[in-house]
């Protein structure tokens, strides 16, 4: 009998191709890109991607240029030369780990044995790629400059230029509230989308295409539901961090409030898209699961994005996550002015035009269909 | 009021409806008779200007349905197959919503309410979920919401299916009652009952195909069955069969105590004075009428719920 149950149940299980999709091909899927994240695979193969580290000489000595150029020939770092101002604002807007700064007398310096005048100067968000940066620079020093016999002696200094405060978040906050909150919109999102393939069930959407309303409305009247309840969602999750945890929340609230809603407007945008390409809520829940969580991981929402190899870095910018979480960084780390997160803001909006356009052709095809 | 001309409409190698030409006159009943899968709920969609033909020719109201489907819209109030209602909303939210789809004014809306609620007879249960009401309620309901903004025509997509005998007939009398009121109505059913009571003309459709139309009298004229009486007595002797026969030569068949006798109900009084002058009691009487199941059976050589 128990044989018979389990013959049944199995027959059953391997019946539902969403299923068995969802049970193999997710965990492979994270295995693979957890893999790559934390690095178990292709370092033996190839040598990863440099860390950009810009670099101001303003020594600028035949001493100073040659370290520099000896610098440059390490493996895991690529030293960017660059104007302090310069290098200073990109590394303060995360574009840049770190800024190398060789001060007047490096050279001097150098000759007589005395501490070095050169300095780190890095984006505390990015503690784990600096980490890497510092110890290489330091080792490539002691080697360039003859040091290596007393340990000490080449003495490295390192300002954050991104200074923790009262009023200030911390970067491991940002990444936990705004990866998070982006990732469980997302499934939010995709549920509230499938209201449209419970009332194609239900026969309630046959009957609203039968009323005087144009199908575009009704997709256009789920996407507002959607970016309704993922504005009131994230301003939950954003006001929770604050009671909770302090984040300051009310450091920058117009720009805040805009990310929110282009955040919303993007997520609100991919619920629908996703929604548009499946015909059954079976179909939608299989698919949800597998393109939320690939997205999440890709985009920054499960593991941090400097965490990741460079390649996996390049390929984020293909997802909401990625976007929002930078602008979040932006607003409560970086405390960047709002014309300067307008860009990322401007590729959410823009990520949500392009996913609305493709669900309106979708929608036509695989919802609003009358068989 | 309506015509429809050489529609036709297929789904990949399935031809759903094929060629099929009809006509509805204002104030009329129009049945559409078939079994499952006929094309029935298909020729509505494509009436409901939900679905697009493959070739043919949809007018209502004078209004291409193809080229003019908003204002034909507005014309038509269609009661779908599936109960099209939202279960967490009220009656009431349920056909408000509904209505402003139609955007009829406020007060004018509130006023189609009430009236609609009180001709399905569901006033007093208004403001419960529709999650709360019984199978022939919702029915109802799917109506009543069909009703609101007025239309001229509607079309009722098997509205009866799987409901009690009580809501069934409360459905009849609201039917009886808007075409009474000038409403035009297309009602698609599998069960001859329905449209035997309801309809003033009939399509039958099988296979995509209208095989016949017209009045129920001109549809059995078509066919060559008869009714038949089939009349029962207390005792049945060899003595009286004969005489019966000779008095009756329509007997067909003899079963113990029971005779089938093809004759026309008008020719009854025959058969029990003829019974009363060899002094046989007759135990029952049972009328086999020419139905549309029969009529089905002789046009398709299929039973109508195969």
């Amino acid at each position: 009998m128990i044989v018979t149950i389990l013959k049944k149940d199995l027959r059953l299980y391997f019946s539902d191709k969403k299923g068995v999709l969802v049970t193999f091909l997710l965990p492979i899927i994270m295995i693979t890109l957890f893999a790559f994240a934390f690095g178990g695979v292709a370092k033996k193969k190839s040598t990863p991607k440099p860390l950009g580290v810009l670099v101001v000489d303003k020594d600028a000595t035949i001493t100073s240029q040659e370290l520099i150029t000896k610098l440059n020939g390490m493996q895991t770092i690529r030293l960017i030369a660059s104007e302090e101002e310069k290098a200073l604002d990109l590394v303060r807007k995360g574009k840049n780990v770190a800024a190398l700064i060789f001060e007047k007398g490096f050279a001097d310096a150098a000759t007589v044995d005395a501490d070095l005048p050169i300095e780190l100067k890095y984006d505390a968000a990015r503690d784990l790629q600096m980490r890497i940066v510092h110890t290489v620079l330091r080792e490539g020093l002691k080697h360039h400059l003859g040091k290596t016999d007393v340990i000490n002696n080449v003495h490295l200094k390192t300002t954050s230029l991104i200074k923790e405060s009262s009023t200030k978040a911390h970067p491991g906050l940002v990444q936990a509230v705004g990866g998070t909150a982006i990732m469980m919109l997302l499934f939010s999102i995709a549920a509230i989308g499938g209201g449209l393939l419970d009332e194609k069930d239900a026969g309630t959407l046959k009957r609203l295409l039968i009323s005087p309303v144009k199908p575009l409305d009704i997709l256009l009247a789920k996407m507002g539901t959607a970016i309704v309840v993922s504005i009131l969602q994230l301003t939950t999750m954003f006001v929770f961090a604050w009671l909770a945890f302090g984040l300051p929340v009310f450091m920058d609230v117009f720009s805040l409030t805009l990310l929110i809603l282009c955040i919303s407007f993007a997520v609100s945008s991919f619920g629908v898209l996703l929604v548009s390409t499946v015909k059954t809520r079976q179909q939608l829940q299989g698919m949800s699961t597998i393109i939320i969580i690939l997205m999440s991981a890709i985009g920054g929402s499960m593991i941090p994005i400097n965490m990741m190899p460079a390649f996996m870095q390049d390929i984020a910018v293909i997802s909401v996550n990625y976007w929002g979480i930078e602008g979040f960084f932006d607003i409560f780390w970086r405390q960047l002015p709002l014309i300067e997160i307008l860009p990322k803001m401007g590729i959410l909006i823009a990520i949500g035009f392009g996913m609305t356009l493709t669900s309106t052709v979708l929608f036509k095809k695989n919802i609003i269909a009358i068989e | 009021m309506i015509q429809v001309q050489n529609l036709s409409k297929s789904f990949k190698n399935i031809q759903a409806v094929n060629d099929i030409s009809f006509t509805i006159k204002k104030g009329e009943i129009f049945g559409l008779l078939g079994p499952n899968g006929a094309g029935k709920s298909t020729t509505l969609n494509m009436m409901s200007t939900i679905l697009n033909s493959d070739s043919g020719t949809i007018h209502i109201d004078g209004k291409n349905v193809s080229e003019n489907s908003s204002a034909c819209k507005r014309l038509i109030g269609v009661v779908p197959q599936e109960i099209s209602l939202y279960e967490n909303l009220s009656a009431y939210k349920n056909m408000q919503f509904w209505g402003d789809l139609y955007e009829i004014p406020s007060n004018k809306l509130k006023e189609r309410i009430h009236t609609t609620l009180e001709l399905i007879g569901l006033i007093d249960r208004k403001k419960d979920l529709i999650k709360t009401y019984s199978g022939g309620m919702k029915r109802r309901i799917n109506i009543a919401v069909a009703l609101l903004h007025n239309p001229e025509v509607l079309f009722m997509d098997e509205p009866t299916v799987g409901i009690d005998p009580q809501s069934r007939n409360h459905i009849f009398e609201v039917i009886e009652t808007l075409n009474k009121q000038g409403m035009t109505i297309i009602y698609t059913t599998h069960y001859m009952e329905e449209v035997e009571r309801l309809c003033d003309r009939i399509g039958i459709i099988d296979s995509g195909e209208i095989i016949a139309q017209g009045t129920l009298s001109q549809l059995k004229e078509l066919v060559q069955t008869k009714e038949s009486i089939q009349l029962e007595f207390n005792f049945l002797s060899e003595n009286n069969i004969a005489k019966l026969r000779e008095l009756l030569p329509y007997i067909i068949t003899q079963n113990k105590n029971k005779l089938l006798i093809e004759i026309t109900v008008k020719e009854l009084s025959k058969v029990i004075t003829a019974c009363n002058e060899i002094q046989l009691s007759i135990k029952d009487i049972q009328l086999n009428k020419v139905n549309l199941e029969a009529i089905f059976l002789n046009l398709t050589g299929k039973q109508l719920r195969d």
